[in-house]
């Protein structure tokens, strides 16, 4: 029965290669064609995947690898988002983007990457997506009256691709928000707009609220009980918080507060190049099951591994995964 | 430094003409050294002997001061530092101030407020710097002074100390910690992402730098060795007791151990003052394939080099800047998430105003002084997640000191 519980997986992004960043700023740049990049992308994906089933995950995701940013892949989808293609620099830069007028619906695309996913590994899945609050933060709003509204029309249109997701077979989708904690103000509307956007979606979904890896560097420091406890509103099936870097502390927040959802737990800190040991994420995941049953409880790195190179990502899911197993013989006795 | 005479530069050029098509080595064409002792060999510019003969003026400054019968301010340009401007100095705490309260007002103050000074000179700008903060503080009854934890980073231990007397009225909120300016993190990695405020000054240009040649689209590294000319060898060799084959281990005793070596310091300092006021480097350049032969500083990619030469005039000459580059990427993960870096030094902000002259490396007084990439630490910045800016320094007339300072990038 243990064996079933504490299942790992990464939060979403796996580490990028440099020839694929490069490869990102030659397209940016109109040195190599969409075609050549695609191909590039499908070859990083695939190579992720498998680094992840290697590592033991039972959970994997694509990557994240087709994206120049969190908010670039969806503003560049999302209908009625103006892009200023001249704007960025480098890849990874963000692009100047606006909404002037009520955004119409449309699908983003965002099935066909998920059945690629798919075809290349039969574990479980998940798409992470970028949630309305923090969009809403990038996107220049030239329309909407207030950035809630703004925020609750990006959720509606996005709530159709998660349904179309779901038609696809998809199975777990996180929605990232990292941005809340650079404006814990907004938490009452940002989680009236998670409802919106997983409203009739029939999936396990989970909520990453992180302190930002934009660099791989945090965005902002504090504690997690900004979240509190207006967060027990959203309808979510997880969430997903980092404790590796930050420590522990905000743990006791569960027990003061007696959550709907389950803990996704940050154990691996991807903001350093120190890979952890087996014995600290076990340490880590105690420390956990010393609040929360082990039936509540999923293993995964603070954040994405986007900025660890390849030879720190892939030894700190390692441990990561080792770790985990560590706690749960101990679970079976 | 780098010295030559009419004669010896005719036959550096006939040299250098000779070996066109050849991976040639220009300015050392097989010249015998018997004009000359050899200090140390051929290598690229940033593992030259004047990097040690730099380290050792900080660490043994108060003996080489007390023999000079002056302070190394003394020799700069103006007479005094730019760091302890005091206008200078006020608008950088007001600057401080502004990012406190911002974060104030929000509820993101953290408890402890860290800012951290790396090569504290005489100590006289942190004094400076705390009065003034003081004195904010007191006149506004904000609290912050008390937070304040005011961090004193430098790799001569006599230096800290003498820099800690003079800001002796704010040893409540003060520290000094030893660390190497290359890797501030090594030492303070306890206070990673907790510093809100790191300063510099004058100490990016007295880090090893290498420098590349570009001429006619083929791309050089600049090699140099250090020698003492053979008339002035002789003097030193013969006033020292030391024969003038054995200047060389001698120099090399005194760059390993310090000035004590003659069992006399005051003449172990004479002779290494008058080692290093003889000392020269000669050059060659060394071919190299392309960009990716480059010894690049961790934090320096390949990519943005390329970038930087693609925008840079087609003959340059210009710094590799390592020790700035290497300092800079393990001093910004110390920044709070919105903290910044603020560096005061000489920099060549594009790579078009190397067009403009030489560059250095230059001796000042024990140390040596040498202009810093700005265009380089840009491209580092970005990958970092900081825009890096440059603003001329405008409290002195006709000061060459810029401003460097970081603002996140989003």
């Amino acid at each position: 029965m243990a064996g079933q519980y504490l299942p790992t997986a990464v939060v979403g992004s796996y580490s990028m290669p440099a020839w694929l960043e490069r490869a990102k700023n030659d397209f940016l740049r109109r040195r190599i064609t969409a075609h050549d990049l695609d191909e590039m992308h499908d070859a990083a994906v695939k190579a992720a995947i498998k680094d992840q089933e290697v590592a033991g995950l039972d959970v994997v995701s694509d990557g994240e690898l087709r994206r120049d940013n969190m908010i670039d892949y969806f503003a560049t989808r999302l209908p009625g988002v103006e892009i200023d293609r001249g704007s960025k620099a480098s890849y990874y830069d963000f692009y100047d983007s606006v909404v002037r007028n009520r955004m119409p619906m449309a699908p983003l695309g965002l099935v066909e990457h998920f059945r690629f996913l798919r075809r290349f590994t039969d574990r479980r899945t998940k798409v992470s997506i970028t949630g309305p609050h923090s969009l809403v933060k990038r996107i220049r709003n030239q329309y909407y009256p207030t950035e809630e509204a703004f925020a609750v029309e990006i959720a509606r249109i996005m709530n159709l691709e998660l349904r179309e997701l779901v038609r696809a077979g998809a199975e777990q989708i996180q929605i990232d928000e990292p941005y809340y904690s650079g404006f814990p103000e907004d938490l009452p509307w940002g989680v009236r707009a998670i409802n919106a956007l997983v409203d009739g979606v029939d999936a396990r979904v989970s909520l990453h609220v992180c302190y930002g890896n934009r660099y791989g560097k945090p965005s902002w420091e504090g504690s997690y009980r900004y979240l509190f406890p207006a967060i027990l509103e959203a309808r979510i099936h997880q969430i997903t918080l980092e404790f590796a870097r930050r420590g522990s502390e905000d743990l006791r927040l569960f027990k003061e507060f007696d959550a709907p959802f389950t803990l996704g737990l940050g154990v691996v800190d991807v903001k350093t190049h120190d890979v952890e040991t087996p014995a600290i994420v076990a340490e880590r995941i105690r420390e956990a099951l010393a609040i929360l049953p082990v039936d509540r409880l999923s293993v995964n790195p603070d954040c994405g591994l986007l900025h660890l190179p390849r030879e720190v990502a892939f030894p700190k899911l390692g441990a990561m995964v080792e770790g985990a197993q560590l706690v749960r013989r101990e679970l079976q006795g | 430094m780098r010295r030559t005479s009419r004669d010896r530069l005719v036959e550096d050029l006939a040299g250098a003409v000779a070996s066109v098509g050849a991976a040639a080595s220009v300015g050392a064409t097989a010249r015998d050294a018997g004009d000359k002792v050899i200090v140390d060999d051929w290598a690229p510019l940033g593992e030259s002997s004047i990097w040690q003969f730099n380290r050792l003026f900080w660490q043994r400054l108060a003996d080489w001061e007390r023999q000079a019968g002056r302070g190394f301010e003394a020799a700069l340009p103006s007479g005094r530092s730019d760091a302890n401007d005091p206008a200078a100095v006020a608008d950088a705490v007001a600057d401080f101030w502004t990012l406190l309260v911002e974060l104030d007002k929000r509820g993101q103050l953290p408890a402890e407020i860290f800012a951290l000074e790396i090569g504290v000179g005489s100590g006289t700008r942190a004094g400076l710097w705390l009065d003034r903060f003081k004195a904010i503080d007191e006149a506004r009854a904000t609290g912050f002074y008390s937070r304040l934890r005011f961090l004193l980073a430098d790799y001569s231990l006599p230096t800290l100390d003498r820099a800690m007397s003079a800001v002796a009225a704010h040893q409540g909120v003060v520290s000094m910690i030893a660390t190497d300016a290359l890797n501030p993190l090594r030492a303070l990695s306890f206070l990673r992402y907790k510093i809100l405020y790191v300063h510099l000054t004058n100490v990016y240009d007295n880090l090893p730098v290498d420098e590349l040649v570009r001429r006619d689209g083929r791309l050089y590294l600049v090699e140099t060795r250090a020698y003492l000319p053979q008339p002035l060898a002789a003097a030193v060799a013969a006033a020292y007791g030391v024969g003038t084959d054995q200047l060389r281990p001698t120099i090399a005793r005194l760059l390993e151990t310090g000035p004590d070596l003659f069992g006399d310091r005051e003449r172990g300092v004479a002779f290494w003052r008058a080692v290093w006021d003889g000392l020269c480097l000669e050059e060659r350049l060394r071919y190299l394939e392309g960009t990716a032969d480059v010894p690049l500083p961790p934090g320096l990619h390949g990519d943005d080099l390329d970038e930087l030469l693609a925008t840079a005039p087609a003959d340059i000459r210009f710094h590799i800047s390592r020790g700035a580059v290497e300092s800079f990427v393990n001093t910004v993960p110390l920044l709070h998430p919105r903290g910044y870096l603020q560096v005061q030094d000489i920099f060549v902000a594009t790579m078009d105003e190397y067009r403009q002259g030489f560059r250095g490396p230059g001796k000042l007084d024990g140390s040596v002084v040498n202009w810093v990439n700005g265009a380089l630490l840009r491209a580092v910045g970005a990958r970092t997640g900081y825009d890096v800016h440059f603003a001329p320094f405008r409290y002195r007339p006709g000061s060459r000191t810029s401003i460097l300072y970081t603002t996140l990038r989003e």
